[in-house]
């Protein structure tokens, strides 16, 4: 699970060049419990993780394959279809290129859970690419049902389709819109993952922390809060709307929830087994509805994970 | 929309197809039941056929539909690596069953040579006109009559053919004069980096 010291070294060392500490997060250590270990483990890499593709293989099939192969692995204690792997590069195994597995950070496959769709729905999903959570979406509906996987990048759209192919996924479309102007609904369950700061994300990829800023989360609130907003609009009445990002600043996570709130009503989220922390109300001397509490936010020292921002949203 | 109506368009949008007309050819070279592809709705983009679940579809414009199933670009049409993991189960015919060696060799895009002691399971009334179709300018009528010989031949003949291992179907083989081509795409092959 662990890397070696001598592998952790250089990434640790790289991490400092490029972060320069991690003066970014100070300002969240009156939200973050147990600050100083949430600041310790931003260095270190994240396990090994990937999703059990029940579209294509059994999960006690799979599980059989792995152990035969010596591979070693350890179900989530939330989500029996969630896997962490002891191996150097899980992609590179033959279940991932025959679409067995999905190579997924484990918080990554909260959204979809907490969208909880039903085979036979619609489904939006409105930032898809590169599909993890659409796929998920899609095996949770047994590949029945329509889900819109919705990706306004060209570049990105490729990767979007590759793991679409690849996973056997037969329930999905894929558009091309720009979010903030997705023409028409009406969906049963949107999906709103939305582009963000990814300070989330520093135990893969070293140096998003130190790139971001109050200033860069104040230009994406933007972007987020049209996402949002129109996801809404395209929602049933009644039509279950997830919004999450993988970033702890509550201006890209509750201040966005927060410009909807008199569309929606916001339902608890409970993932047995998995440590989360409700949501702030409290932010910059300013102090916003109770209702907030009821979203969710992991950190990465709480479960050994990367870190996640997750609410549900029912239209009113 | 008929097949027969569209024949020489080249227009670059997602054309209905009815599901007889794909599971059709699958049922002549593969021998998979035709009802296999029930539940499925079917689309024709330039020289591919895309499957997606028979959901109502909303009113928008879109960049692919489903699964991408078959490519009509030659003759005969090809069945995508894809799509033979999902439907390719249900193969009775036109498979090739390999060992552990010659799989490996298989994923990692290999072309290896399939000797008459291999279990090998070709049907000769699917064998197909080796020769690609010339007019590639016009639009590609997907006449799927053409791609079964009317002729009886001995032993094995070119053609696309499902490739399992232990039971598993892998993906798309080429077999032609006694070697088997692997067609798993680039991007899937073992010993490249697939992308995240």
């Amino acid at each position: 699970m662990q890397k070696t010291a001598e592998t952790a070294k250089p990434i640790y060392f790289w991490y400092e060049l490029l972060s320069g500490g991690m003066d970014n997060l100070e300002r969240y250590r009156d939200i973050v419990p147990d600050y100083e270990a949430f600041k310790a483990i931003q260095s270190r890499p994240l396990p090994g993780s990937c999703r059990i593709n029940t579209l294509k293989i059994e999960r006690d099939a799979l599980l059989g394959r792995l152990e035969e192969k010596g591979v070693l692995c350890r179900a989530f204690d939330w989500y029996p279809l969630g896997l962490k792997l002891d191996i150097e590069s899980p992609g590179k195994m033959v279940e991932n290129l025959l679409g067995y597995i999905h190579v997924q950070e484990e918080l990554s496959m909260v959204p979809p859970l907490v969208l909880d769709p039903q085979p036979g729905e619609t489904v939006l999903d409105l930032c898809a690419s590169p599909g993890s959570k659409t796929t998920q979406i899609s095996q949770m509906m047994n590949n029945r049902g329509l889900v819109i996987a919705n990706e306004p990048s060209l570049d990105r759209v490729a990767p979007l389709r590759a793991n679409c192919e690849r996973l056997g996924v037969l329930n999905v479309a894929i558009t091309r819109y720009d979010g903030r102007i997705f023409p028409r609904g009406p969906f049963d369950r949107i999906l709103v993952d939305a582009p963000c700061s990814s300070e989330g994300r520093e135990r893969r990829g070293p140096g998003t922390i130190s790139r971001s800023s109050r200033t860069k989360s104040l230009e994406l609130q933007k972007l987020q809060i049209r996402l949002l907003q129109n996801a809404v609009r395209l929602a049933k009445p009644g039509g279950v709307v997830v919004y999450s990002t993988c970033t702890y600043a509550p201006e890209e996570n509750e201040l966005v929830v927060n410009a909807v709130l008199d569309e929606v009503r916001l339902e608890e989220i409970s993932l047995p087994g998995l440590i989360g922390c409700p949501g702030v109300n409290q932010w910059s001397g300013e102090t916003l509805s109770d209702d907030l509490l009821r979203c969710a936010r992991y950190y990465p020292h709480q479960n050994d994970t990367g870190g996640f921002f997750v609410a549900r949203l029912i239209k009113n | 929309m008929s097949p027969g109506s569209s024949r020489t368009r080249t227009r670059n949008v997602f054309e209905p197809l009815s599901a007889s007309e794909v599971a059709q050819p699958w049922q002549s070279r593969f021998g998979i039941p035709e009802d296999v592809f029930s539940g499925y709705q079917f689309f024709r983009k330039a020289k591919s056929i895309w499957a997606i679940s028979d959901a109502p579809l909303p009113r928008l414009s879109f960049e692919s539909l489903g699964m991408r199933i078959m490519n009509i670009k030659d003759r005969p049409w090809k069945p995508t690596t894809c799509a033979l993991q999902v439907f390719g189960k249900y193969a009775t015919r036109n498979l090739v069953h390999l060992d552990e060696e010659q799989a490996r060799l298989f994923l990692e895009g290999g072309t290896q040579v399939i000797g008459p002691d291999m279990k090998l399971d070709l049907a000769p009334e699917s064998a197909f006109d080796p020769e690609p179709a010339s007019d590639s300018a016009s639009y590609q009528a997907f006449d799927l009559a053409s791609d079964q010989a009317s002729d009886p031949v001995s032993g094995p003949m070119p053609g696309y053919v499902v490739v399992f291992y232990r039971g598993e179907v892998l993906g798309c083989g080429l077999y032609s004069h006694g070697k088997l081509i692997s067609q798993i795409p680039k991007e899937r092959r073992a010993g490249e980096q697939p992308g995240r």
